[in-house]
């Protein structure tokens, strides 16, 4: 949070203090500090140089905050909200959008909040921008929540290799970004292992009253799994496939996976495109899963 | 530094503050901080200008007879400075609240908390307990997007470097029109001034800094353009017939209509849109799918097997 402001992003953050302090007088100056996302000494600073501004010399902005709370005064032709910039506008419309899209079905009365929000902040921005989620946010609040208050999840999950749902009881240990997904490492009591989970593929969560156990974060010792892949074609399509877990230009490319199943799934999926060239057990294990897959036709 | 940023200040509350415009030389004399030289004053404001417009602050430039334009003023017209959003009540907020926290750590975090500020500022307290514990993520920490979002509010032109289908890198030229999520990815759209065509480009596969050109106001978005109907799922025409194990391939039957169910298949009817995507997702599920039909999609998975068998042989 801690960035160094220009003079043109310091102006901005006086000219907004004006009339935040206005609606919120006597507003402690830690308090005043977090909501606009900068320390207590960078607010004071901003504080001191608005204290030097008004409409002549003999007619300053009369501030107060030596108390430790912050008043304002004589500060008419700054008190008004400023418009919101085409930034602003869509940070809070894309997030409408994710919101509108995640909300139970009995909360009719929220959509139609959202809605007039949309007009109220502005027409046309519909037509320009929009957001629908990969995860399900209820599901990303429980998770959240049960990080928070250290407590055991029960989830309902679609596994990503085999497309198995199954319900399992998991205690959440931290969740993190990659590929542009949400992911969910969790100690599985079903599994009896650390497993990690795609966000989106938990289709409902619920957060239970047992506090979770104390479990290690440290990554289970899975044997990685090594393997060279040559990109036959559709070059852009199998890199991506591989996503993360790739090392070098092609075609000739080093994948590094804790999950052969799905290097083997990711290969024949791409119906000729990769090839597995070693090792050799490798190989002939991704040879006999397309042959157990061939003999349904025979 | 700071004698700037007040500077800026208090050159907003004088243009502000009048009913009448302000020539340069009574800006110079009301507000503090323009020293020195004629030409030193002069490029400082110029300087100061640009900074306020890009903080959305218009500056109106005018003459005070219409007749004679020896000297021009300037002035901020309150309506344009203050926001015209009056009334928004404390459930709203607590829905902007929670659309801006969204954004925490991701490229519009910023924006998105001065937003906050503003509308806080118009003294409504928010009511967090009226709305659902729900928080979406937005995974961004992409610059070309605060890049793509400018250029479509300003209507520039944008250039940047593309990765085709080959890997080759192509050098693309857009008049941005939209922008927007899906299924975890990020786009842009607009009209490819190549192609002369509307195209939609994956934030992922660009491969430069999305770089502006040329003029703002350099194109119209057109009426009928929405962002949401790039987005749409394509439709999905045809239909095949499969058999799927019990339990496994929830994705696929979830989509999918039941014609049979036996002890350990169960028999669908599933919609697809091109016989790529129906190979791809029944070779991925292995000895848990079996293409019934259509015909041509049996036999390709046929071959295909075959020659992956052969291949990894």
């Amino acid at each position: 949070m801690v960035k160094k402001s220009t003079p043109t992003q310091k102006a901005a953050r006086m000219l907004d203090l004006v009339p935040y302090i206005s609606t919120h007088q006597g507003i402690p100056t830690k308090e005043l500090a977090d909501e606009f996302g900068i320390s207590i000494p960078e607010l004071l600073s901003d504080l001191n140089a608005l204290f030097m501004c008004g409409d002549d010399r003999l007619d300053l902005i009369e501030l107060e905050f030596e108390s430790g709370y912050v008043s304002i005064r004589n500060a008419q032709t700054l008190n008004q909200v400023r418009n919101l910039s085409y930034q602003e506008t869509v940070a809070i419309l894309l997030g409408l959008d994710l919101i509108a899209k995640d909300l139970p079905a009995d909360r009719s009365d929220l959509l139609a909040d959202i809605d007039s929000l949309r007009l109220k902040l502005g027409k046309g921005f519909e037509r320009v921008i929009h957001a629908s989620p990969l995860a399900k946010g209820d599901v990303v609040a429980a998770i959240n929540g049960a990080l928070h208050a250290g407590r055991k999840v029960e989830i309902e999950y679609e596994a990503v290799l085999d497309g198995a749902l199954t319900s399992r009881v998991i205690n959440p240990i931290e969740t993190y970004v990659a590929d542009n997904r949400d992911f969910l490492v969790a100690f599985c009591e079903r599994a009896d292992a650390q497993r990690t989970f795609r966000m989106d593929r938990i289709r409902s969560a619920t957060v239970l009253d047992k506090l979770a156990a104390r479990v290690s974060s440290a990554p289970i010792p899975d044997e990685m799994v090594k393997a060279t892949v040559r990109i036959n074609s559709d070059s852009r399509r199998s890199r991506e496939s591989l996503g993360q877990f790739i090392s070098g230009a092609g075609p000739d490319v080093e994948v590094s996976t804790y999950s052969f199943s799905w290097l083997a799934r990711t290969v024949i999926a791409s119906g000729g495109a990769m090839t597995v060239t070693g090792p050799k057990e490798i190989r002939s294990d991704v040879a006999s899963l397309a042959a157990k897959a061939l003999s349904i036709y025979r | 530094m700071s004698r700037k940023s007040e500077r800026l200040v208090n050159l907003t509350i004088a243009l502000l503050g009048t009913k009448r415009w302000l020539t340069k030389t009574q800006i110079f004399q009301a507000v503090d901080g323009y020293e020195g030289e004629p030409d030193a004053k002069e490029r400082m404001f110029e300087r100061d200008k640009d900074d306020l417009r890009n903080l959305g602050i218009v500056i109106e430039v005018g003459s005070f007879d219409p007749l004679f334009d020896d000297e021009v003023g300037y002035r901020i017209r309150p309506d344009s400075y203050r926001t015209d959003i009056k009334e928004i009540s404390s459930r709203e907020l607590s829905l902007i609240n929670l659309a801006t926290s969204i954004w925490q750590g991701a490229v519009l975090d910023s924006p998105a908390l001065s937003a906050l500020i503003k509308l806080k500022s118009l003294g409504i307290e928010s009511d967090l307990d009226s709305i659902p514990a729900i928080s979406p993520t937005i995974n961004i920490s992409d610059d070309n997007f605060v890049a793509i979002v400018d250029a479509i509010s300003e209507r520039r032109t944008i250039s940047f470097t593309y990765l085709a289908p080959d890997l080759s890198q192509q050098e693309r030229v857009l008049e941005p029109f939209g922008a927007g999520t899906k299924g975890g990815y990020w786009y842009v759209a607009g009209r490819d001034v190549d192609k002369k065509e509307i195209r939609l480009f994956r934030l992922d596969r660009i491969d430069s800094q999305v770089v502006k050109q040329g003029k703002a106001s350099s194109f119209e978005i057109p009426q009928d353009f929405a962002m949401s109907s790039l987005l749409a799922s394509p439709l999905k025409s045809e239909i095949a017939t499969l058999k799927l194990r019990r339990g496994k391939a929830h994705r696929i039957l979830n989509m999918s209509r039941i014609i049979e169910e036996g002890d350990d298949w169960i028999v669908v009817e599933y919609p697809f849109r091109h016989q790529a995507e129906l190979l791809a997702d029944a070779l991925w599920h292995l000895d848990d799918i079996e293409i019934i039909e259509p015909l041509s999609a049996r036999q390709e998975i046929i071959t295909r097997l075959t020659e992956t068998v052969a291949a990894h042989g």
